[in-house]
């Protein structure tokens, strides 16, 4: 049993009429304090993959637990919150960024350099590798939509093909397949782009 | 010749199949990379800070009013509520009824109405009008004559025996001379 539903079976316990409205209250800060320390990295990570950008990640993380201080009730009916709170940062996150393709687009290459990891590379090498990951994430943005889900999806180890299919709300089946086409579209792409260069 | 191509196509696919390969390393590298990417310093901090400012209204259900301790018992708050409640009816029929104006009393105006045509059906009446058709006369049919009394020889047996027609003579029996003179 993790920590967070340790703190939400004891919350079950106390959320009982007999119980003080403040010890309640006190239980269920304590719950969502767990939540928070368990899975905001996770989320995070999730919520920058799609959005890449740290303040708009952070944004979405906060939407989400607050969405989920306002779900509490439905809590207890939750069988995997960690699958669960990734769907709802998920849906936050795709919701922003189809909003936002109204704006123009910012140039990663910058951002992807200063981000990601890049230890034992000179500042020549580390602005090639920068360019190299933005080429691909232009690629990952130019597939269908179902595709580049399942395949953005596919990159955190710790989900698996039953966990992305839930979060994505589709069948295993379907994740395999579509992940299957997504890794086959892609290596056309970047096979395609080396060949004209 | 052939074994020659068939070689150097199998070397073709596989260099394919590892450019491939490398090129869906390369992408899935970087999509890995930024799945392990670290959250920011205090995010956790931050995130808590904005839930404990979020609005409290909806961690208990929604109430119309806040009981003091002393209500506790069911009982007793659906006695206190009855009795706001009659405290608030009396008050506004008393107020109601202070406001009410003082009409004198008139007699009822009486109102000449047109008799009432009953209808069957309950629609629209007709006012006793009746419609009569402009029709061209039609033909006068004279009533049919009787039909005119049958010989007596049809009715003895022998004689419509006699007169029933047969295939073979339509002429009947008059037409075949001498047959029946036996």
């Amino acid at each position: 049993m993790s920590a967070g539903e340790a703190v939400f079976s004891g919350w079950m316990k106390i959320a009982d009429k007999t119980v003080p409205e403040t010890a309640r209250q006190h239980a269920e800060e304590d719950a969502l304090a767990a939540l928070v320390s368990q899975y905001a990295a996770t989320l995070y990570r999730v919520a920058y993959s799609v959005l890449r950008n740290s303040s708009d990640a952070e944004d979405a993380v906060q939407e989400a637990f607050l969405r989920v201080l306002r779900h509490r009730d439905t809590l207890s009916e939750v069988r995997d919150q960690r699958v669960w709170l990734i769907r709802i940062v998920w849906n936050i996150v795709l919701d922003r960024k189809r909003r936002a393709k109204t704006r123009p687009e910012t140039d990663d290459v910058s951002e992807l350099a200063r981000v990601l990891p890049a230890k034992g590379l000179n500042a020549e090498q580390r602005a090639a590798a920068a360019e190299q990951h933005a080429h691909v994430l232009a690629c990952v943005e130019q597939l269908p939509a179902k595709e580049r889900q399942v395949l953005m999806l596919s990159a955190f180890e710790e989900l698996t093909s039953v966990e992305i299919a839930a979060v994505a709300g589709i069948t295993e089946s379907s994740v395999r397949s579509r992940l299957f086409r997504a890794r086959n579209l892609m290596a056309e792409m970047l096979h395609h782009t080396r060949s004209v260069r | 010749m052939n074994r020659e191509q068939g070689t150097g196509s199998r070397e073709q696919g596989a260099g394919n199949r590892e450019q491939a390969a490398a090129s869906s390393s390369d992408f899935e590298l970087t999509l890995r990379l930024l799945a392990r990417l670290s959250a920011p310093e205090g995010l956790e901090e931050r995130v808590e800070a904005s839930l404990r400012a979020a609005p409290r209204a909806t961690t208990s259900p929604a109430r119309i009013l806040r009981w003091p301790v002393a209500l506790e018992n069911s009982w007793v708050r659906a006695a206190a509520a009855a009795a706001i409640l009659a405290v608030m009816l009396g008050g506004g029929w008393g107020v109601y009824s202070l406001v009410q104006p003082v009409r004198p009393l008139q007699p009822a105006r009486a109102v000449a109405a047109p008799p009432h045509l009953a209808t069957p059906g309950g629609g629209f009446s007709n006012a006793g009008a009746m419609r009569t058709p402009h029709t061209l006369n039609g033909p006068v049919v004279a009533p049919q004559s009787k039909p005119e009394a049958k010989p007596a020889a049809h009715s003895s047996g022998k004689a419509l025996h006699r007169a029933q027609p047969t295939a073979a003579s339509e002429d009947g029996p008059a037409a075949i001379p001498g047959r029946y003179d036996k």
